[in-house]
């Protein structure tokens, strides 16, 4: 997709298509964490699955309750009509009872051609965490081997691990000053969420190409903070340029919550740990809803939000357990809430635009 | 704490439990008939059950301040608390018992009015309801010194328990327990377990007032251990045909293993229920009167429609046989050593089944359906349950196609009555008893 001043960015299939025809090979990696150096070190280039929306989702109602949510649903839809057929490897973190059956069931019962494997994050961020992490990364090492058959040294670690660095330094950067970027939110988030399946170097030359032009004036729409798992489905982001609201910062499981601090530890492993635990707090990491209430009132307050809207997924119990004590929160903190629930496999309802039009009239 | 309220505590247990006695002899005296005619007589245990749940219960009306109190998730590592003293409450126990009651709905609401979507668990908006309302069929609910959370039963209780820290105000333990993929779990996971319980030991020493004494965690263990095992060899005995006791029964005669997990009472209960149960055997006593069909049953029970589902099978001469849920409790049992109560509790609280793979969860229906000789499975598609639910679809499929076992997923809740459609669960069940009637 072209962006006014930086170019095009490449799609995911020229992505892909690009890298195999070089000889690399693809790791389809589902939601939420994972160790984006590892692959790169094996030669598998990470392509994150959230989701996605266009997906014909009864291929997974033959294996999913109509309770489970679409992420998962869809993920697993996507799956089975032959859209991962292009992936070497299936990366299945763990970060909820929906994905966890996502992983197993892959494992027991589809068994795809390619080969799934499981990554289990820890809930915390105490010393026998990080020691359990950067064991689980080593495992995962292990695993990649035997299924590649390369055996990446500590230097080939690192250099990866200092090309991830430094995208998630500039895509922190592009968070922190998206509103001088003069690039609307459905520009935004393309370039924010092409990290999710470029290459971490290639993703920090355009990142750059946005950073460097000169700041031009912030939009006028009304400023929020925005909430949620995904900003998806199709849509949704046009629909807020729409109705006259500017997303000026936001704590979407795969955006804002995956802005990951650097590493220190000299070891690779080690270093990867430091970097998926240092990053924003995240339920499904297990951190305290109160640090999860003091970054959203920190970042409303840093970006001008005049309100916070949680954009929640449907069944999403991680999201759904936090929402009434953020909510609660915020409030108390003269934020003004609202809540919309949304599915991965239908538009946007006009509910749903409606309510956001009322939010936003309520705090204009 | 006060000697005030050290005399609450011991006024108020005692009077309690003379009270619950004399409602447990008042029953044995005038013992309850069946409920049906095609099921057999009741256990004679049953008021003895009642009674001690409800003095459990009964002592968490008295505990604040006189004893600190912990509230555990049901697959946690109890022992730890136990050998410290605490006072534990199960909040999954007490949904349940909401549940059975049929007072959940009333009491989750609570939790919706205040913004938990009907989307997340019944067992948790049933305890968050309690928690803030004050709502409970069991007297009053002790407030928490500490919760402990252990993620082997779900990655619920974590986002629950979060919740329950929030609103008390109260310290949150958490034994993270990476899920089981595959056969065996990694070194590093049982390590990593291993890690959390002796750095729980610190915080909980802390708020118990006192140190941790070996003899002590080795008594609780062993404890635990015994009641398992005789747990399990009551289960066992359903091998016998007909079976001696349904499962319907067992969801009721678990609350003890789960709840009180850990006490001498406990042992003696199951000691008392296994010599019950045998003399079922020996006297031909059964659960269902003409049994013709035994079945397995997968996850959670509906605590609201047990005696629906127990008497609608039985006129069909079916019996509950066994059931993944009530085997998760003894399965375990040989993995407790009590000499090394805390590097065997790494490896027990790891391997629940909740923990393990869907796969893993096939190969336990199979080995279930040989040993008690079953002639099929209802899979229970449980809209609160998540983790035990996912991957029932291809369970059902894979025992019907690949091992000939006539299997029905029934799609249902284990506490919110608001999602039992009752018309259509008969429908289904009369349809698959109908098949198993026809089968050779």
């Amino acid at each position: 997709m072209p962006l006014a001043g930086i170019g095009g960015i490449p799609t995911r299939s020229e992505v892909i298509r690009a890298h195999k025809s070089a000889g690399g090979g693809i790791a389809a990696v589902f939601p939420i964490h994972s160790p984006r150096a590892l692959l790169r070190a094996f030669g598998l280039l990470p392509v994150e699955v959230w989701g996605p929306p266009h997906v014909d989702v009864s291929h997974g109602a033959a294996h999913l309750q109509p309770y489970v949510c679409s992420i998962v649903r869809n993920a697993l839809s996507f799956v089975l009509a032959g859209g991962l057929d292009v992936a070497d490897v299936l990366v299945v973190p763990h970060a909820c009872d929906s994905l966890q059956g996502l992983g197993s069931i892959l494992i027991d019962f589809v068994r795809p051609r390619q080969t799934v494997l499981p990554f289990y994050p820890p809930r915390g961020t105490r010393p026998s965490d990080f020691d359990y992490l950067t064991a689980e990364l080593r495992a995962l090492y292990t695993r990649l081997q035997a299924v590649t058959g390369l055996t990446p040294s500590g230097e080939t670690l690192r250099d990866g691990i200092t090309r991830e660095e430094d995208a998630d330094r500039v895509l922190t950067l592009l968070h922190d000053l998206r509103r001088g970027l003069g690039l609307n939110s459905a520009e935004f988030y393309t370039l924010a969420r092409s990290r999710e399946y470029l290459p971490a170097e290639v993703f920090s030359a355009i990142a750059r190409q946005a950073l460097e032009r000169p700041p031009v004036p912030a939009p006028s729409g009304l400023p929020v903070l925005l909430s949620g798992i995904v900003p998806e489905p199709a849509g949704v982001l046009e629909a807020f340029d729409r109705i006259g609201a500017t997303i000026v910062a936001d704590d979407f499981a795969c955006s804002g919550r995956r802005l990951y601090p650097p590493g220190r530890d000299p070891d690779p492993f080690r270093r990867m740990a430091e970097g998926l635990l240092g990053g924003p707090p995240d339920p499904t990491r297990g951190s305290p809803i109160a640090e999860r209430l003091r970054r959203l009132i920190a970042l409303s307050r840093r970006s001008g939000a005049r309100g916070v809207i949680f954009y929640t997924l449907k069944f999403c119990e991680p999201e759904l357990f936090d929402l009434p004590s953020l909510r609660g929160g915020l409030q108390r903190a003269g934020l003004p809430t609202t809540s919309v629930e949304v599915d991965l496999s239908e538009g946007l309802p006009e509910q749903v635009q409606t309510r956001l039009e009322a939010f936003l009239e309520m705090i204009a | 704490m006060s000697a005030g309220a050290a005399a609450r505590y011991h006024t108020g247990v005692a009077f309690g439990r003379a009270a619950l006695r004399l409602q447990r002899l008042r029953s044995e005296i005038r013992p309850a008939r069946s409920p049906s005619e095609h099921l057999g007589p009741p256990l004679r245990l049953a008021p003895r059950t009642k009674e001690l749940v409800a003095r459990h219960w009964l002592e968490g009306r008295y505990a604040n301040p006189h004893r600190k109190v912990a509230w555990v998730t049901s697959g946690a590592p109890v022992e730890l608390l136990k050998a410290l003293g605490f006072y534990v409450v199960y909040p999954e126990n007490h949904a349940a018992i909401c549940g059975t009651a049929r007072v959940a709905v009333s009491i989750a609401s609570e939790a919706e009015a205040r913004g938990y979507s009907r989307d997340l668990c019944s067992y948790a908006r049933t305890d968050l309801g309690a928690a803030f309302s004050g709502k409970t069929p069991v007297g009053r609910l002790p407030r928490p010194d500490l919760l402990l959370a252990c993620t082997n039963i779900c990655q619920t209780v974590l986002f629950w328990y979060r919740v329950l820290a929030e609103h008390f105000g109260a310290p949150l333990l958490l034994i993270d327990t990476p899920f089981v993929y595959y056969d065996v779990a990694p070194p590093h996971a049982i390590d990593y377990v291993r890690r959390q319980l002796e750095d729980a030991v610190p915080l909980a020493e802390r708020i118990a007032g006192r140190r941790l004494v070996d003899a002590d965690l080795r008594r609780v263990a062993r404890l635990s251990k015994q009641a398992s095992e005789l747990w399990m060899e009551v289960m066992q005995r359903n091998r016998h045909r007909p079976a001696p006791i349904s499962a319907i029964d067992q969801f009721i005669q678990m609350a003890p293993i789960v709840e009180m997990r850990g006490d001498a009472v406990t042992v003696d209960f199951y000691a008392d229920l296994l010599r019950e149960v045998d003399e079922r055997i020996r006297d031909g006593v059964a659960a269902v009167r003409l049994e013709r069909h035994r079945l397995l049953w997968d996850n959670l029970p509906i605590w609201y429609r047990l005696r629906y589902l127990g008497e609608t099978l039985g006129a069909q001469g079916v019996v509950l046989a066994a059931s993944t849920y009530t085997n998760a409790w003894g399965e375990l049992a040989p993995l407790i050593d009590p000499d090394q109560p805390l590097e065997s509790a790494a490896r027990t609280y790891l391997y629940p089944i909740l923990n393990r793979s869907t796969g893993h969860k096939l190969k336990t229906m199979l080995a279930m359906a040989q040993d008690y000789a079953l002639d099929g499975v209802i899979l229970h598609s449980d809209r609160s349950c998540k983790p035990y639910s996912m991957g029932q679809m291809d369970q059902r499929d894979r025992l019907i196609r690949e091992h000939g076992l006539p299997a029905l997923l029934l799609e249902a809740d284990h506490n919110d009555t608001r999602c039992f459609n009752e018309e259509q669960a008969s429908s289904r069940l009369a349809a698959f008893l109908e098949m198993l009637e026809a089968r050779p």
